[in-house]
């Protein structure tokens, strides 16, 4: 699903999280949102997911305009900052939750269920934590987790925000492959959110630069180190 | 008292000598201090629960369990309870809507909004009960429209209600803010992202979160429903065997000198507050983690 | 840009016009609408109908007690809390969980039943009011009565908003004043109690708010005679009780400012202590 964002602006009362900015996301498309905190990013995320509301401007999936679309209407699979499990569930509950959510006329059956969750956790490497709980489980585990969760409801498209951001770096470097395998197994059109220069670049197909709630530069990794389009980019590269 | 019992080093080991921590008051200190504090909490509130027991049953088991058997302890126990059974749910339902409303959006005015549900506490169950009568007494206008339509509040349950759901007002909402301000929103989005429907969101992922702080409130809120006595006393005009209370009643008791009756029905209401005192120690010692982060009251 | 914050941000989480219409509604019918026809009534007579209504020396004489009297059984508590607040946190000895439990009795139990018990205790046919009164000290139907419900029904307060503060500090700062030579006592005076004293003081103050309004636990002890040992909240009863409105009214207001007034110097508490400390 190719993802257009037309002159989106965001305000938080007397504060701007987002000029109008616009961005195209090409189908199947591994893009990072890169920028320091409080750059807008994780806002252009929370609007892609329907967490959040523009105040003007437009998102479009596919071309059709999505942007009044509820939450649950986009089936954007969400991978939390904090992952945000379920912490009263089981490993298994978190990751069927979506499907049992689902209105009884297109809710898989007990089995069906029971076959995908275990599919996502072979997908995951983590065949045997089912009956566990999220707190007993260390951070690499549930971050994978979380995607599962998100995966096991067939989303259109993939959002994580800062996805190794609360992992230590042996970990973080292990998981940048895991989710690039995930993505090219899928092939769904996915979005990142980091903070981490060399993870956008090493990672995504087109990185997307963003300051201060506008961006400042689009484009592959390569072309974005060799040719830095502002002063801003220039640095923060380079840091 | 067993030796081991009056072991009040913190870091005592048989046999070695003791050294004095440097944050340690001395012996003495200590033992007085143990002293004043358990002695005065025995007089304060020790004394005055063996007086309730102690006079109930002055005159043995079977004066007591009969004073409770009369036709206006009778009528005053069924209706405590139906006032309880109205109030609380009524109050939880508040709670709940107040902590969701405030916890889980952003607006203008939310300070203002939350000392105003704080604000029973600080006014006098007395004038709580006043200010009730003033808006719904038959000598306002809307109260004798509510009397010539048959509806009367004061001198009636309603009223009783009313006042009973003003003093406990706060008690769920303030456990719940807390909590769920700790909790954040995440797992709630989180939910909505699988395509769960708001209700699904409260049922399977809030309300399993919240729920010991849920029913750590709701306890409070139905030991003080069912023990409120000075705005009851002022709303309910205190008709026997129809707007009187179990504390009511005891007052009516006492001032026509049925000494027994009236200290076994407090004895029952004791017996409920001790079962409550009970409850929320053991809830505060399983699900500490779950409850609003401090014990303030 | 200067644009003023939007009254409600609109997030994706759904209920909320069930959440905010519940509330709203909840607290118009039981808090905003009674409170403001207590307001109406006493602007209707305006304030010097208020003034001749609390001008009264009955009046005056009622108001003087509740607060004087809520004021040293507050003080009572500050110094009693403090003391139970340490024991229960620093040191360990037989039954105190149950004590610790105890602490909350007062909260739990209805103020009718602690009213009568406590008369039960302190009448000069009492237990401990005949023990009172081979010294010739008596306690029931006098303005000791009245303290000493107000001591018990206020009793938890302090204990329970210093006590969390007690479990935070860090032994580094004992140690430290150790270390610089100072006695025990010298610390216990110089660097602990000050760090207690904003939460013993808004525990002092919700002590004396509940006290000033207190009615259940007192008409029992009281005596209840004019001028001597009639509490305000009584006052009000009495008024209705003849259906005088008007005066109840009255005594209500005046009795409203003192609780505003009190829950004002409680949150002016509570932000001069966190600009200090940093904590409440």
């Amino acid at each position: 699903m190719h993802i257009d964002i037309d002159e989106i602006a965001k305000e938080f009362g007397a504060t701007t999280a987002l000029h109008p900015v616009s961005l195209a996301i090409p189908s199947g498309a591994l893009v990072a949102l890169l920028g320091p905190s409080g750059s807008g990013k994780t806002t252009l995320l929370r609007i892609l997911g329907g967490l959040e509301f523009p105040t003007s401007g437009r998102v479009l999936f596919n071309g059709q305009d999505a942007t009044g679309m509820t939450v649950q209407e986009r089936r954007a699979g969400l991978v939390f900052q904090s992952y945000a499990l379920f912490r009263h569930m089981t490993v298994f509950e978190n990751i069927a939750y979506g499907l049992r959510a689902r209105p009884r006329a297109a809710r898989p059956n007990k089995a069906e269920i029971d076959r995908r969750v275990l599919k996502l956790l072979d997908l995951i490497q983590l065949p045997h934590i089912g009956d566990r709980y999220p707190t007993q489980l260390s951070g690499g585990q549930r971050q994978r987790v979380a995607l599962a969760r998100a995966l096991a409801i067939e989303p259109r498209m993939l959002l994580l925000d800062e996805p190794f951001g609360a992992l230590d770096a042996k970990v973080r470097k292990e998981l940048r492959q895991g989710l690039r395998d995930i993505h090219d197994e899928t092939g769904l059109t996915t979005v990142f959110v980091t903070h981490d220069q060399e993870e956008a670049m090493e990672l995504a197909d087109l990185v997307v630069v963003m300051s201060m709630g506008r961006i400042e530069q689009i484009g592959k990794p390569q072309d974005i180190r060799a040719k830095p389009a502002t002063e801003f980019v220039r640095e923060f590269i380079a840091a | 008292m067993s030796d081991a019992a009056l072991n009040l080093h913190r870091t005592a080991h048989p046999g070695k000598r003791r050294f004095r921590s440097a944050t340690e008051e001395s012996a003495p200190a200590r033992i007085a201090l143990i002293l004043i504090a358990v002695g005065g909490l025995l007089l304060l509130v020790g004394a005055p629960l063996v007086a309730v027991f102690a006079e109930a049953l002055v005159r043995g088991w079977g004066a007591a369990v009969q004073s409770l058997q009369s036709r206006d302890a009778q009528a005053a126990i069924r209706l405590t309870l139906l006032i309880t059974a109205i109030a609380v749910p009524m109050n939880a339902i508040f709670g709940i809507a107040a902590a969701w409303f405030i916890t889980k959006f952003d607006f203008r005015g939310k300070a203002f909004l939350i000392t105003l549900i704080d604000l029973p506490f600080s006014v006098s169950p007395v004038v709580a009960g006043l200010c009730i009568v003033l808006l719904f007494g038959a000598n306002s206008a809307m109260g004798a429209w509510l009397v010539a339509n048959g509806f009367p509040i004061v001198f009636a349950v309603p009223g009783i209600v009313l006042a009973t759901v003003f003093v406990t007002f706060p008690f769920v909402a303030r456990e719940l803010i807390p909590v769920m301000i700790e909790q954040g929103r995440s797992e709630e989005e989180a939910a909505l992202t699988l395509g769960a429907s708001g209700w699904r969101v409260f049922r399977t992922v809030t309300l399993p979160n919240i729920r010991w702080a849920l029913l750590y409130g709701t306890l409070l809120c139905t030991a003080r429903a069912m023990g409120e006595f000075g705005a009851v006393a002022v709303v309910s005009g205190k008709i026997r065997g129809q707007t009187a209370t179990m504390p009511i009643t005891i007052e009516m008791f006492y001032n026509e000198y049925l000494s027994v009756a009236a200290f076994s029905m407090a004895a029952l209401l004791t017996g409920f507050a001790l079962l409550t005192l009970m409850l929320k120690t053991v809830l505060e010692l399983r699900h500490a983690d779950q409850l609003a982060a401090t014990r303030r009251h | 840009m200067a644009t003023r914050a939007p009254l409600i941000q609109r997030t994706a989480i759904p209920g909320l016009g069930l959440s905010a219409g519940i509330t709203l509604f909840m607290l118009s019918l039981v808090v905003i609408l009674p409170i403001g026809a207590l307001l109406a009534k006493g602007a209707s007579f305006g304030a010097a109908g208020i003034w001749e209504v609390v001008n009264r020396p009955r009046t005056w004489a009622a108001l003087w007690l509740s607060f004087r009297l809520s004021f040293l059984a507050a003080l009572f508590n500050l110094v009693f809390g403090v003391i139970l607040a340490w024991v229960l946190v620093r040191y360990r000895f037989p039954g105190k969980r149950i004590i610790d439990a105890a602490v909350d009795l007062p909260f739990a139990l209805p103020t009718a039943v602690a009213g009568i018990a406590l008369t039960a205790l302190y009448a000069p046919n009492g237990v401990l009011g005949s023990l009172a009164g081979e010294i010739g000290w008596k306690i029931a139907y006098t303005q000791w009565g009245i303290w000493l419900a107000l001591v018990f029904v206020g009793l938890p307060f302090v204990t329970r908003t210093v006590q969390p503060v007690i479990e935070e500090i860090e032994s580094e700062v004992e140690e430290a004043s150790a270390t610089l030579g100072a006695s025990r006592a010298h610390t216990m005076r110089h660097v602990i109690l000050p760090m207690l004293m904003p939460a013993a003081l808004t525990g002092f103050a919700l002590s004396l708010a509940r006290a000033v309004g207190e009615y259940g636990s007192v008409i029992f002890i009281a005596g209840n005679i004019p001028l001597r040992t009639e509490i305000a909240p009584l006052l009000i009863v009495i008024q209705l009780e003849e259906y005088n409105y008007n005066a109840a009214a009255a005594i209500g207001i005046a009795m409203l400012v003192i609780s505003f007034a009190m829950l004002l110097a409680i949150n002016l508490i509570q932000i001069w202590s966190r600009r200090r400390i940093g904590h409440v």
